[in-house]
């Protein structure tokens, strides 16, 4: 075993720009793979941080709502009191919230407006900056998206029309597709030209209270839905996955196959290179197993060495993407790494069966021949 | 200093025999089909060389390729200290090839990424000989074909004639009962050639091991116990066969490209011979022409 493995490693490190180019090719394809798949599991926590933070367990939308993105929701008007009186229900917040265009510096800026009223809840969870909004003309916006356009708290922002103080600068609230802001409930009234009206109800339950029975009873009031906050951010979650999540699966497959396919040329190369060497070794009695496990350890030892580089080099990309962009969340998870190396494994594998079939094919009495 | 090869503790082969009954081997079939080796019987002794000889696609590959158990004849049996090795299944062969039989080439076919010491030692693994065991045994026989300063060169740094030491360390690391050298001294200048047919008499004389080689180089002749002419397929009697003045090629005494010069028959392989021969015939004549022995 000793002898195949130190052939299978002096072979590989004989030719050291071949094996460079093998390792380069695994790790850049591990390295996107790593990326792709920490972007998609940051864009999930960016898609579902409001939900995350927000106070209560329940929300209760307009009839057929069922996102918090991706849908307009009105609630029917003296709902309120209603759902307060359910059985169950300890608090009831309201939100009033819409997606809006911004005219940042004269560049178009997608944002989610969220109406709060600071004394209940439902507007920042954790302030970089500043305070939360006293009057109807002040606003939190969120610090990433006013570095990118170089705004601070003092600065005006023109909303729907209106301009709007910031006096705090709120943390966790980025996203690159929709970076939300926060006003009082009132002054989205105002803006919305919908008084009194309210978007979303957050809703606490008292402890213990059976979330299912509770959800019932809020389902029989009428022009609602009611759903848990877990429901409406998977909601969320697959319809951003419908956009998402395909393409950039498509390209993690994409650099899985480009991966095993620098590995399956540089060993397939090398294999047909040093076809009369293992023609030799089979006439000297190696089985073709022997031959093949020298093959499989090459491939194995390129795609592991690749795939540890590549993880490593995925940390620094992702670190550098998110200072450079900070609007990209990039999360690696660290079941991620093992899934990388195991990735390398299925690469090497792969990667081996096309040289394993040559070395198969060899006929030892080739060796005779000139 | 270089020591005997027989001085190697345990390098004394067991005493064997190949027995070569009516082979033949056939490519192709219907109206293709070629007999490439025809009803070839041979038998060869304990510690005797045998030197097979022949023209270009007289199948004398196919032959030895036969004999190493590396190709399977389509008629005929090829026994090995009275075992069938022509009948054996194919996931078999790989052992007989590794314990029974030491190949030497004639391009060496060292594996480049590995040092002299490691080639060889890892003929001893494949056996399953423990590494440092397989390393030590090697280190000892390459010591004693001179190799000692060598053990851990890799093969583009050494000599044609190291090369070809190094592959006769290869093939005697499993002490194998027969070594079939495919024209071991071909890619070698006279000196070292005669070195490695040393060798190679040490092997059989000493050790005890039957040697077959292939080779158009007449000076084995002077080694080897037998001289077999293999052509078309067929052994034939060397009696009848004579040397190409000008290529050094054995041709047969009938063959019709001939001439007389000052007295004396030449034999050529073909008319450029022939013709070259005719340009300089003071340069080639006075080598000898005698027909040579079976």
């Amino acid at each position: 075993m000793a002898g195949r493995m130190s052939l299978a490693r002096r072979n590989l490190l004989q030719e050291k720009t071949r094996m460079a180019l093998s390792v380069g090719g695994v790790a850049l394809a591990v390295m996107l793979t790593l990326v792709l798949n920490a972007f998609l599991s940051g864009m999930n926590r960016q898609i579902t941080s409001y939900l995350d933070h927000s106070p209560g367990s329940l929300v209760v939308a307009q009839e057929d709502v069922v996102n918090l993105l991706g849908a307009t929701s009105l609630l029917p008007g003296g709902i309120m009191s209603q759902v307060e009186a359910v059985r169950s229900v300890d608090e009831a917040i309201p939100i009033l919230s819409q997606f809006v265009i911004l005219d940042l510096h004269g560049k178009k800026q997608p944002a989610y407006m969220v109406g709060y009223d600071p004394d209940e809840g439902g507007g920042p969870w954790e302030l970089f900056a500043g305070r939360q909004p006293r009057t109807k003309r002040e606003m939190v916006f969120d610090q990433v998206l006013a570095e990118r356009h170089g705004l601070k708290i003092g600065d005006e922002v023109e909303v729907l029309g209106k301009d709007f103080t910031i006096v705090g600068l709120s943390d966790g609230t980025t996203s690159w597709m929709t970076s939300f802001f926060f006003l009082q409930k009132a002054a989205a009234e105002n803006l919305l030209l919908s008084p009194g009206s309210t978007s979303f109800l957050l809703l606490t339950t008292s402890e213990g209270a059976d979330l299912e029975s509770t959800l019932q009873r809020l389902n029989n009031l009428p022009g609602v839905n009611a759903l848990t906050k877990q429901e409406m951010a998977v909601n969320d979650l697959k319809l951003f996955a419908q956009v998402f999540s395909t393409p950039l699966k498509l390209m993690v497959s994409i650099a899985f196959l480009v991966g095993t396919m620098v590995v399956g040329l540089v060993i397939y190369t090398a294999t047909v290179e040093r076809q009369r060497e293992y023609g030799v070794l089979k006439a000297i009695g190696a089985r073709n197993g022997v031959l093949y496990q020298v093959v499989l350890v090459q491939a194995l030892a390129a795609s592991l060495t690749g795939s540890l580089a590549g993880v490593l080099l995925a940390y620094g990309v992702a670190q550098w993407i998110m200072a450079v962009r900070p609007q990209f969340l990039i999360v690696f998870d660290p079941s991620d790494a093992v899934w990388a190396l195991l990735s390398g494994l299925g690469m090497a594998l792969l990667a081996a069966l096309f040289p394993a079939r040559v070395v198969a094919g060899l006929a030892p009495a080739e060796i005779f021949r000139r | 200093m270089k020591k005997d090869l027989a001085d190697v503790p345990g390098r004394l082969a067991p005493t064997s025999t190949l027995e070569v009954d009516h082979v033949t081997k056939r490519y192709g079939s219907g109206d293709t089909e070629v007999a490439a080796v025809r009803e070839v019987s041979l038998s060869v002794a304990a510690g005797e060389i045998v030197l097979i000889m022949g023209p270009s696609g007289s199948g004398k590959t196919t032959l030895l390729s036969m004999l190493g158990a590396l190709l399977k004849p389509s008629a005929g049996e090829i026994r090995l200290n009275g075992e069938v090795i022509s009948a054996m299944r194919e996931n078999h062969l790989p052992d007989i090839r590794l314990r029974k039989f030491g190949f030497i080439f004639q391009d060496f076919n060292l594996l480049s990424a590995l040092s002299a010491l490691e080639n060889v030692a890892i003929v001893a693994e494949l056996a399953g000989i423990k590494r440092s065991a397989a390393r030590k045994a090697a280190a000892i026989l390459l010591t004693n074909l001179g190799l000692g300063d060598r053990l851990n060169f890799l093969p583009e740094k050494l000599s044609g004639g190291e090369k070809q030491r190094v592959a006769i360390a290869r093939a005697l690391i499993n002490d194998p009962a027969l070594i079939l050298a495919d024209e071991p001294t071909a890619n070698l200048d006279s000196k070292i050639g005669h070195e490695i047919m040393r060798l190679l008499r040490q092997i059989a004389k000493k050790q005890g091991r039957s040697v077959v080689i292939v080779s158009h180089d007449q000076r084995i002749k002077d080694i080897a116990d037998r001289v077999l002419w293999l052509e078309d397929g067929q052994f034939k009697d060397m009696v009848t066969m004579a040397t190409d003045p000008v290529c050094g090629m054995t041709v047969e005494l009938d063959n019709e490209i001939k001439i007389e010069w000052e007295g004396q028959l030449f034999y050529f392989c073909a008319k450029g011979c022939r013709d070259e021969f005719f340009s300089h015939p003071e340069q080639f004549s006075s080598r000898s022409v005698q027909p040579v022995k079976g």
